[in-house]
C-alpha cells in the first residue's frame, strides 16, 4: 500500500488543487477512491493521483525570507496612485497656466 | 556614531550592489528561460540587500540611500573587483555566483554576532535568504562537475579565472581593527579567509574538483575522474590593478563601464524624484 | 465517428461556448492555429523583455532598479507559461525559441522597436502592457481552456505592471520639465505602433480563430476600448497625443480615429520581421541561444555522480 495525493479540478477555469490523499495499493484503485472520497458531491470534473514519494520538495524550513523592500510586487506597493495622479494632473495645468 | 561601521556597511553594500547589477545583466536572455526567471530574482536580492545596508549607512551619512548608491565617484565604492567583472559566459557567471555565495555565508554568520544590533538583525535577515542562493549554487555546479564534457570543461575554466579575486572578497576592510576592536566584525577578515579556503576547497573536492591554492595563479584539475584539466594563463586574475582587490577603491575599467551606465539616469539629475 | 462527425461535434461544441483540453481531439486546423497563436504570444513576451532590459541598467533609484528587474522577469515567467502551454500542442520549447532567433516565427510589432531613455520604461510599462492587458483579458474566455488558466496569472501580473508603469509615468508627468519631455519623447515615438498593436480591421469571415472563439474580439473593439481607457488619463496630464490623433465622438462617448488616419506602413516591414530593431535584437538572442547551447545540454539528464 501507498499513499496518493490527490487533486482535483473544478472546471476547465481552475487549476488542480491538492483536496486529500487516499492508501491504496496501486494508481487505478487510487483513483476509485478518490473519486468516491472527493467527488461524489460533484466539487469538480477531473482527478489525479500521485504516488507521495514522487513529489518532491524542499527540505527544511521552505520559507524563503525576503529580506529587502519587495512592495513592487504587490499591488499594495501602489496605493498611493490617486494622490501621485493628483499632483501630476496639477503640475500639467501649472505648466499649462505658465 | 562609529566611524568603523560606515565604512563596513559601505564595502558590504557596494559588493551586494555591483553584484546584482551584473546579475541583472542577465534578466531577460539568459541561456534557459527558467535560470532566467531565477538569476533575476537572485540580482533584485543583492540589489535589495545593497539598499539594507545603504539605508543603515545613511543613518551616519547625510545622504539617503540612492545618493549612497549612485551618487558617489567611482573611487568611492568599495566593492571586491570579484562583483564587478563582466558577466563573461554563463560559466564564468555561476562560478562567481558560488564564490560569491559561499563567501557571503561566511561573512554573515560571523556578522550575527556583530556588536551593531542593527547589522546582526540584518545579517541573520540575509543569512536566511541567502540560503536558496546557496542551493542554486550548489545545484549548478554539482550539476556542471558531472555533467557533459563542455559543460564541465567551461565551469572549471571559470572557476580558475574567479577564484583569485573570489579570495579578495576577504581583503581588509578600511577601518578593520577598529571594528574588530568595537565588536562591529566579531572574526577578521584574514581569519574568514582561511575558513573560506578550507570550505570551498572541500566543497569542490566533494564535487570532484581540486584547488590549487596559489591565490594568483590558481589551477583547477579534475580529481576523481582522473582527467586533467588546466587553466590558461589568460585568466582574469591577471588584468587586475597592482595588489587591489577592490577595498581600496582602485577599480578596473569595466567598473568605470559599469558607473557609468548605472549612475546615467540619476546623475543626470540627483534632485529628481523617479 | 467519421472525420466530417467529429469535426460537427467539436463545431457544436464551440459555438455552444464549450472548452478544449490539450488532450481532447480537435482539428488540426484548430491545433495549427491555437499552437501558432500562443507561440507567438510566447515569443513576444521573450522578445518584449529586450527592450526594457535596454534601460534596466541605468534605472535610476534602487526601488526602480529592483522593480524593473522584477517587471521584466515577470515578462520572462509569462513566455515561459505560454512556451509550456504550446508545447502540449506538439511543438517542443527548442523548436520555438530555434524559429525564433532564426527569424522564423514572429513577435509582436511593439517589440521590433528602440527604446532610448527612461520615458521609454514609463510608456512601455503603463501604455504597451495597457494595451496587452485590454488584449489578454478578452482571452481568459478562449476556447483552449490551459490558455486561459495561464491567463488568469499572467493578467494578475500585467496589471500589476500597468501599476508599475503608471506608477514611473506620473513621476515624469510630475517632475521636471525634462522629465515631462521623456514620457512625451516616448509617447510620440510609440503611439503609431500602440494602434498597430491591434493590428487592422478582423474579417470574422475569414478569421478562424475567431469563428472557433479561441479570439474573442476584433482587433477594432479591443483597440476602442484601449482608446477609451487610456485617451483621457493621457490627456490630463498634460501629454499631447500625436498622429493618428483621437478625437471624442460626443454622441458616443468614444475616442475614435478614423481608420484613414492610420498609417500601417510601416507595419508592413514588421511582418517580414524588417522592422528598426528586429535584426539586432534577434541577433543578440540568437548568439546567446547559440552560445549557450551547452548550458541546455547539461540540463538533460539527472545528475550522474
Amino acid at each position: 500500500m501507498e499513499v496518493y495525493e490527490v487533486f482535483r479540478r473544478a472546471g476547465h477555469k481552475d487549476p488542480y488543487e491538492h483536496c486529500g490523499a487516499v492508501t491504496a495499493p496501486d494508481p487505478e484503485m487510487a483513483l476509485m477512491m478518490a473519486k468516491e472520497c472527493f467527488l461524489r458531491r460533484g466539487e469538480g470534473e477531473h482527478l489525479w493521483v500521485a504516488r507521495r514519494s514522487d513529489i518532491h520538495a524542499f527540505s527544511g524550513d521552505p520559507a524563503i525570507d525576503i529580506v529587502a523592500d519587495k512592495s513592487y510586487r504587490h499591488p499594495s506597493g501602489y496605493r498611493d496612485v490617486v494622490a501621485k495622479r493628483e499632483r501630476a494632473i496639477a503640475r500639467a495645468r501649472e505648466l499649462e497656466a505658465s | 556614531m562609529t566611524s568603523a561601521l560606515v565604512p563596513l556597511l559601505l564595502a558590504l553594500g557596494d559588493d551586494e550592489l555591483v553584484l546584482g547589477h551584473r546579475h541583472s545583466e542577465w534578466t531577460g536572455w539568459a541561456p534557459h528561460i527558467e535560470e532566467d526567471v531565477a538569476f533575476s530574482s537572485i540580482a533584485q536580492d543583492e540589489i535589495g540587500h545593497a539598499a539594507a545596508y545603504y539605508a543603515l549607512a545613511s543613518k551616519h551619512l547625510d545622504r539617503t540611500p540612492d545618493e549612497i548608491a549612485f551618487g558617489r565617484s567611482p573611487g568611492e565604492y568599495r566593492n571586491a573587483l570579484v562583483c564587478e567583472r563582466p558577466n563573461g559566459d554563463w560559466a564564468f557567471t555561476l562560478a562567481r555566483h558560488w564564490f560569491y555565495d559561499h563567501a557571503e555565508e561566511l561573512r554573515l554568520g560571523s556578522l550575527e554576532g556583530s556588536s551593531d544590533p542593527a547589522l546582526a538583525g540584518l545579517a541573520t535577515k540575509m543569512r536566511r535568504e541567502e540560503r536558496y542562493h546557496l542551493l542554486h549554487a550548489d545545484m549548478w555546479l554539482k550539476r556542471l562537475a558531472h555533467g557533459p564534457m563542455e559543460g564541465r570543461s567551461k565551469l572549471v575554466e571559470a572557476l580558475g579565472n574567479a577564484y583569485a579575486d573570489a579570495l579578495a572578497l576577504f581583503d581588509d576592510i578600511e577601518g578593520e581593527d577598529q571594528a574588530l576592536k568595537e565588536g562591529l566584525m566579531t572574526t577578521s577578515s584574514a581569519e574568514l579567509r582561511a575558513r573560506y579556503q578550507t570550505s570551498i576547497t572541500e566543497h569542490l573536492d566533494s564535487v570532484g574538483l581540486s584547488i590549487d591554492a596559489a591565490p594568483h595563479d590558481a589551477e583547477f584539475v579534475a580529481s576523481s575522474s582522473g582527467d586533467l584539466i588546466e587553466t590558461g594563463e589568460n585568466g582574469t586574475s591577471s588584468s587586475r590593478p597592482e595588489s587591489s582587490g577592490g577595498r581600496d577603491g582602485v577599480h578596473t575599467k569595466d567598473f568605470d563601464e559599469l558607473w557609468e551606465v548605472m549612475t546615467l539616469r540619476y546623475r543626470e539629475d540627483p534632485k529628481a524624484t523617479w | 465517428m467519421t472525420y466530417d462527425e467529429k469535426l460537427q461535434a467539436f463545431n457544436d461544441h464551440i459555438a455552444a461556448g464549450g472548452k478544449v483540453e490539450a488532450e481532447d481531439w480537435m482539428p488540426d486546423d484548430y491545433r495549427k492555429g491555437v499552437l501558432k497563436f500562443i507561440e507567438m504570444h510566447a515569443n513576444s513576451e521573450i522578445m518584449g523583455a529586450l527592450p526594457e532590459r535596454e534601460v534596466l541598467p541605468s534605472a535610476p533609484t534602487l526601488k526602480r532598479k529592483m522593480s524593473l528587474c522584477a517587471k521584466i522577469q515577470d515578462e520572462v515567467g509569462h513566455a515561459q507559461l505560454l512556451y509550456r502551454v504550446a508545447e502540449d500542442l506538439g511543438k517542443p520549447r527548442d523548436a520555438m525559441v530555434s524559429d525564433l532567433v532564426n527569424g522564423r516565427s514572429k513577435f509582436h510589432n511593439v517589440f521590433h522597436y528602440p527604446v532610448r531613455h527612461w520615458g521609454d520604461a514609463a510608456l512601455i510599462g503603463w501604455l504597451i502592457d495597457g494595451a496587452a492587458l485590454v488584449t489578454q483579458a478578452s482571452l481568459r474566455d478562449s476556447s483552449y481552456a490551459p490558455y486561459t488558466r495561464v491567463l488568469k496569472r499572467i493578467c494578475a501580473e500585467e496589471q500589476l505592471h500597468l501599476r508599475h508603469g503608471e506608477d514611473i509615468t506620473l513621476e515624469l508627468a510630475s517632475g521636471s520639465e525634462h522629465q515631462r519631455w521623456m514620457f512625451q519623447d516616448a509617447l510620440d515615438r510609440w503611439w503609431l505602433a500602440i494602434i498597430h498593436f491591434f493590428g487592422p480591421r478582423s474579417n470574422p469571415e475569414k478569421d478562424l480563430l475567431l469563428r472557433w472563439k479561441v479570439k474573442t474580439e476584433t482587433n477594432e473593439n479591443l483597440r476602442q476600448e484601449f482608446l477609451d481607457r487610456y485617451v483621457p488619463k493621457i490627456l490630463e496630464l498634460g501629454f499631447t497625443i500625436p498622429a493618428p490623433v483621437p478625437y471624442l465622438d460626443e454622441a458616443s462617448g468614444h475616442w475614435l480615429i478614423n481608420d484613414e488616419d492610420i498609417d500601417w506602413e510601416p507595419l508592413e516591414g514588421i511582418k517580414r520581421n524588417d522592422g528598426p530593431e528586429t535584426a539586432r535584437r534577434l541577433a543578440q538572442r540568437k548568439a546567446m541561444y547559440d552560445d549557450h547551447r551547452w548550458v541546455r545540454d547539461a540540463m538533460t539528464e539527472p545528475v550522474g555522480v
